[in-house]
C-alpha cells in the first residue's frame, strides 16, 4: 500500500513538475546528477590561486536526486579519474563523456595533453564503466559537450587555443578526431588574452552551427558543422565580438532557438544575440551588465543557463574584493522577454559556497543547484516557477572541488 | 647476363640499406619516386614564397638506379599543399603532411591534414585511403614508426606533436597521442614560441625525437609501440645552442649517434645517443657555413647515405633582404668510432632553396629539391668518397618540397 500510495505522489509531483515542458524524462522523477571534480594538478597554471593542488576527490561522483522531494543521496565514486572537469551525457542517456584536464601537466617547456574518457551509465546504480580514453588533441581541455546526433564529442581546448571534434563509435567508445581547428590572435587583457583560449563549444539547435567563446580573442566563433563528416569550416561572417576585455566563456540557447546568450567571464556582461539559423550570423540586440555599479575588485563569471520553461536565465559570479577578500558570490537571475529576448534583472542570489564555477537546473525545472569550488559544496535551491527567484533549500551535499553538473535520469 | 648480376647486386644493397623488421620485396632496381610539394596557400604566413604555385598534388616518376634513368614526373595524386611524406615499412602505402590547405589567416589558421594513400604497384599511382586532421596546424613533418602501426606528426604552427593509429588496411585511426610544447627561444621572430619541427623514432621504436626550432631544444619521448602513447623521459630534452633553431634528426644505421641539424645556425650537432636511458649528450658541433658567412644559414635537410659513411645536409642561405645564397649541399665523412664529422665539400644544389634532398635507396644517387628554382637536380654519389658530381638529369617541378622512393615490385 505505502509505495503505491508513494508512486502516485511521486507521479502527481511530476506532472505538476513537468507542465509545458518538453522533456525526455517519462521514467520517474529519479536522476543521477553526477559531478566533475579537480582531483588536482602536479604543476599550477598561471599560479592560479584555486586550491587545485588540494583537493582530496578521486574523480566523478554520482548522487542520486529525487525531483519531487529535493533530497539527494550521499555522493558516490562513480568513476575514479583525474581532473574531470567537465561532462557532457548522449542525447539517449547511455553513455557520458568526461574531459581529464591535464593530468599529468608538468609546465614548461612540457605543457602534456589533456584527454577525454567514454564510460557506459550502469541505469540501475549510475556507476560509470570506462569505455576508452583518447587524447583531446589539445591541453587545459575545459569543455565538452555532444552534437545533436550523439555521434561527436566536441571539445574546447583552453591552453593550446584550439577546438576539436572526435567521432563516437556506436558502442559509445571514441573513435578518430574529425576536426581542429586552431584559433589565432589576441584582444587587450595582456593577462591572459596575448593567445586565444576557446572555453566552450555548442552545436546551435538544428545541429548546422557550432559556436566557440573564446575568451582570449573576445571573439564567439561560428563553423558550419557538417554532421555527416564531423568537421568544422568557418562560414562568413565568422564570429561576433564582445566588449574588449570581457572574455567570452559559456554560451547557452534559449528553448525556442532565436536567442543565444553569452556570458563573459572578465566584464561579467552577458550578450544577448539574435541567432539567425539560416546563415548562422549572431546580432547583438542587449549587453547586460551583471556586476553591480558599486562593486570594485574582481569578477569572474562563468556559468549561464536558461530556465527549461524559457523564462528566465541565469549566470554565476566568482568575485574577489582582493587578494585576500573574496566578495559575495552571487547567481544573478534575469526574467527573459520571448519577443525580444531581452533580459530584465530579477535578483542576484548568494551561493551559499564559494566560487561557484558551475550550476545547473535540473530537468524538471523546480532546483537548481550550484557547484562551489573552493567551499567543496552543492547547494540546493528552489527556484520559484513564477518569478524564477531563487531560495535555499537548506540541502547540500559535501564533494570535493565540485566543478561541473550533469542529470542522467535513473533506470528502474 | 648483365641483368643477373646487377639484380644480385641490388638484392645485396637493399639488405644493407634496409635493415628493418620488413622483409624488402624483390626489386627490379627501379623505384617509384615521389615529389611533394606545395600547391599553394590562401594565406601567406610570413611572405613565404608559396604562393606562385602550379603544382597539382604529389608527382612520381620511375627511377631505375642501376642507369640513373628517371621518367618525367606525373600526377600521382591531386592534393593540397602535400609538404611532407613517408613510406610505411610495407611499402605498400604512403603518408602525406597536407600544410595547412584552406589556411585563413588570423583569427583562424585552420588545420593541417593527414592522408594516408595505397600505392598501385604496377603505376605508382595513389590511391586516396582516407584523410583526417593532423590535431595541429602548419604539420610539416610525419614519420612511421618501426611496426608501420603509427604515424607521427610535428605540428609547427601549433607547437605540439601528434600520433594517429594506423589500420590494418593502412587507413588512419584514432588519435594516440598529442604532446604541447611551451615557451620560447632567443629569436623573438621565429621564436615567439615552440615550433616542433619534426619527429622520428628511434632504431630500437623505444623513442620519438622531436627537433624543438622554437624552443632550441630536442626532445625525446619515450614511446609505447603498444598504446601509440608517448611519454617524456628524464631529462626530457637537451639544449641546442641558444637561437641555433633544431629543425631536422637522423639517426645512424647502428643507433649509437645522432645528427641534430639546426636551422638558423646551420650547425649540425653531433649527439651520442644512449639507446637504454634514451639521453643525447654532445659530442661536436659541426659547423656547414663559411667562416666569413653573415647572415642565417637556413639549412634544411640532413640524411645519412646508405653505407654510413657519409652525412649530408642541405642550406638555403639568406644574406638579408632580397640576397639570397649561396645555397649548398654540405658532405661530411663521418668517424665510426666516435660519430664525429668532418666536412669534405659543399656543393651548388643546381637551384634556389634546397628545402629537401634524398638519396635513392643503393646509395648511388642524390636528388636535390630545389624550391623556388622549381627543379630536382640529380647528383651522382660517389660512395668511397662521399662527393656530389651533378649529373644532367634535371626535373622541373613547381615548388618541389620533399622527396621519397618506393621500391617497384616484380
Amino acid at each position: 500500500m505505502r509505495p503505491i500510495r508513494y508512486a502516485l505522489c511521486l507521479v502527481i509531483a511530476f506532472g505538476l513538475a513537468v507542465a509545458g515542458v518538453e522533456t525526455a524524462f517519462a521514467q520517474g522523477s529519479d536522476f543521477f546528477l553526477y559531478v566533475g571534480t579537480y582531483t588536482g594538478f602536479k604543476w599550477v597554471h598561471h599560479s592560479r590561486p584555486y586550491g587545485l593542488g588540494e583537493s582530496h576527490s578521486k574523480g566523478i561522483y554520482v548522487s542520486r536526486f529525487r525531483a519531487a522531494t529535493g533530497e539527494f543521496s550521499e555522493p558516490e565514486l562513480a568513476a575514479e579519474m583525474i581532473n574531470p572537469s567537465f561532462l557532457t551525457v548522449s542525447p539517449d542517456h547511455r553513455f557520458l563523456y568526461a574531459v581529464s584536464e591535464d593530468p599529468l601537466s608538468l609546465g614548461p617547456p612540457l605543457d602534456h595533453s589533456s584527454y577525454v574518457s567514454a564510460f557506459a551509465i550502469d541505469s540501475l546504480s549510475g556507476k560509470l564503466r570506462l569505455l576508452n580514453t583518447a587524447p583531446a588533441s589539445g591541453t587545459s581541455t575545459c569543455f565538452i559537450s555532444m552534437d545533436k546526433t550523439g555521434k561527436y564529442v566536441m571539445l574546447a581546448n583552453f591552453g593550446s587555443g584550439s577546438v576539436s571534434v572526435i567521432r563516437v563509435r556506436e558502442d559509445g567508445s571514441l573513435g578518430e578526431l574529425t576536426s581542429f581547428m586552431q584559433d589565432v590572435g589576441s584582444s587587450i587583457d595582456p593577462r591572459i588574452q596575448f593567445e586565444p583560449h576557446p572555453h566552450s563549444i555548442v552545436v546551435s539547435p538544428d545541429n548546422r552551427y557550432a559556436i566557440v567563446s573564446d575568451l582570449g580573442l573576445d571573439k564567439v566563433l561560428v563553423f558550419h558543422f557538417d554532421a555527416q563528416t564531423g568537421k568544422l569550416s568557418p562560414p562568413d561572417p565568422r564570429f561576433a565580438t564582445v566588449y574588449p576585455g570581457g572574455g567570452p566563456r559559456h554560451l547557452t540557447f534559449d528553448p525556442s532557438g532565436k536567442f543565444a546568450y553569452q556570458l563573459s567571464e572578465m566584464s561579467g556582461i552577458v550578450d544577448v544575440f539574435a541567432w539567425n539559423s539560416a546563415k548562422g550570423v549572431l546580432t547583438e540586440v542587449q549587453r547586460v551588465q551583471t556586476v553591480p555599479h558599486d562593486f570594485f575588485g574582481g569578477n569572474h563569471s562563468a556559468e549561464i543557463e536558461v530556465h527549461p520553461n524559457g523564462k528566465f536565465l541565469y549566470e554565476s559570479n566568482r568575485r574577489t574584493k582582493s587578494e585576500e577578500e573574496r566578495a559575495p558570490d552571487t547567481i544573478g537571475v534575469y526574467s527573459v522577454d520571448p519577443k525580444t529576448g531581452m533580459l530584465t534583472p530579477v535578483e542576484q542570489s548568494l551561493t551559499g559556497g564559494i566560487m561557484p564555477r558551475f550550476f545547473a537546473i535540473d530537468p524538471t525545472g523546480a532546483y537548481l543547484m550550484a557547484a562551489n569550488q573552493i567551499s567543496n559544496n552543492v547547494v540546493l535551491y528552489k527556484i520559484d516557477a513564477s518569478s524564477g527567484r531563487l531560495s535555499q533549500t537548506g540541502t547540500e551535499i559535501k564533494v570535493d572541488t565540485p566543478v561541473c553538473l550533469k542529470f542522467v535520469p535513473a533506470g528502474h | 647476363m648483365r641483368s643477373i648480376r646487377c639484380l644480385a647486386w641490388l638484392a645485396f644493397s637493399a639488405v644493407l640499406s634496409l635493415p628493418s623488421a620488413w622483409s624488402a620485396p624483390a626489386t627490379s632496381g627501379e623505384y617509384f619516386v615521389y615529389f611533394g610539394t606545395y600547391t599553394g596557400f590562401t594565406y601567406l604566413r610570413e611572405g613565404l614564397p608559396a604562393g606562385g604555385s602550379h603544382s597539382k598534388g604529389i608527382y612520381v616518376s620511375r627511377f631505375q638506379s642501376s642507369t640513373g634513368k628517371i621518367s618525367q614526373p606525373e600526377l600521382a595524386a591531386e592534393i593540397v599543399n602535400p609538404a611532407f611524406l613517408a613510406v610505411h615499412p610495407n611499402q605498400r602505402f604512403l603518408y602525406v603532411a597536407r600544410e595547412d590547405p584552406a589556411s585563413l589567416g588570423p583569427n583562424f589558421d585552420h588545420e593541417s591534414y593527414v592522408s594516408a594513400f595505397a600505392i598501385d604497384p604496377s603505376t605508382g599511382k595513389l590511391h586516396l585511403l582516407n584523410t583526417l586532421p593532423t590535431g595541429g596546424t602548419s604539420t610539416c613533418y610525419l614519420s612511421i614508426d618501426k611496426t608501420g602501426h603509427y604515424v607521427l606528426m610535428a605540428n609547427f604552427g601549433s607547437s605540439s606533436v601528434t600520433v594517429l593509429r594506423i589500420k590494418d588496411d593502412g587507413s588512419l585511426g584514432e588519435q594516440t597521442a598529442f604532446m604541447k610544447h611551451i615557451g620560447k627561444g632567443k629569436d623573438p621572430f621565429f621564436q615567439s614560441k615552440a615550433h616542433p619541427h619534426s619527429i622520428d623514432v628511434s632504431p630500437d621504436n623505444r623513442y620519438a625525437v622531436v627537433s624543438d626550432l622554437g624552443l632550441d631544444k630536442v626532445f625525446a619521448y619515450r614511446f609505447d609501440a603498444a598504446a601509440g602513447a608517448l611519454s617524456p623521459d628524464n631529462p626530457p630534452f637537451v639544449e641546442a645552442d641558444p637561437g641555433s633553431g633544431p629543425r631536422h634528426f637522423v639517426f645512424d644505421a647502428a643507433g649509437k649517434f645522432g645528427y641534430s641539424l639546426q636551422e638558423t645556425s646551420g650547425f649540425v650537432s653531433v649527439l651520442a645517443w644512449d639507446a637504454s636511458k634514451g639521453t643525447l649528450t654532445k659530442v661536436q658541433d659541426a659547423k656547414t657555413l663559411a667562416p666569413d658567412f653573415v647572415g642565417s644559414s637556413d639549412s634544411a635537410e640532413i640524411a645519412i647515405h646508405p653505407n654510413g659513411k657519409f652525412l649530408y645536409e642541405s642550406n638555403r642561405r639568406f644574406r638579408g633582404p632580397d640576397l639570397w645564397g649561396p645555397d649548398t649541399i654540405g658532405v661530411f665523412s663521418i668517424d665510426p668510432e666516435k660519430g664525429t664529422l668532418t666536412e669534405i665539400e659543399q656543393v651548388a644544389p643546381g637551384g634556389t632553396m634546397p628545402r629537401n634532398f634524398a638519396i635513392d635507396p643503393t646509395g648511388a644517387y642524390l636528388f636535390s629539391a630545389n624550391q623556388v628554382s622549381g627543379n630536382v637536380l640529380v647528383f651522382r654519389v660517389d660512395s668511397n668518397t662521399g662527393r656530389l658530381t651533378p649529373t644532367s638529369t634535371n626535373l622541373k617541378l613547381d615548388v618541389p618540397v620533399c622527396i621519397v622512393f618506393v621500391p617497384v615490385q616484380k
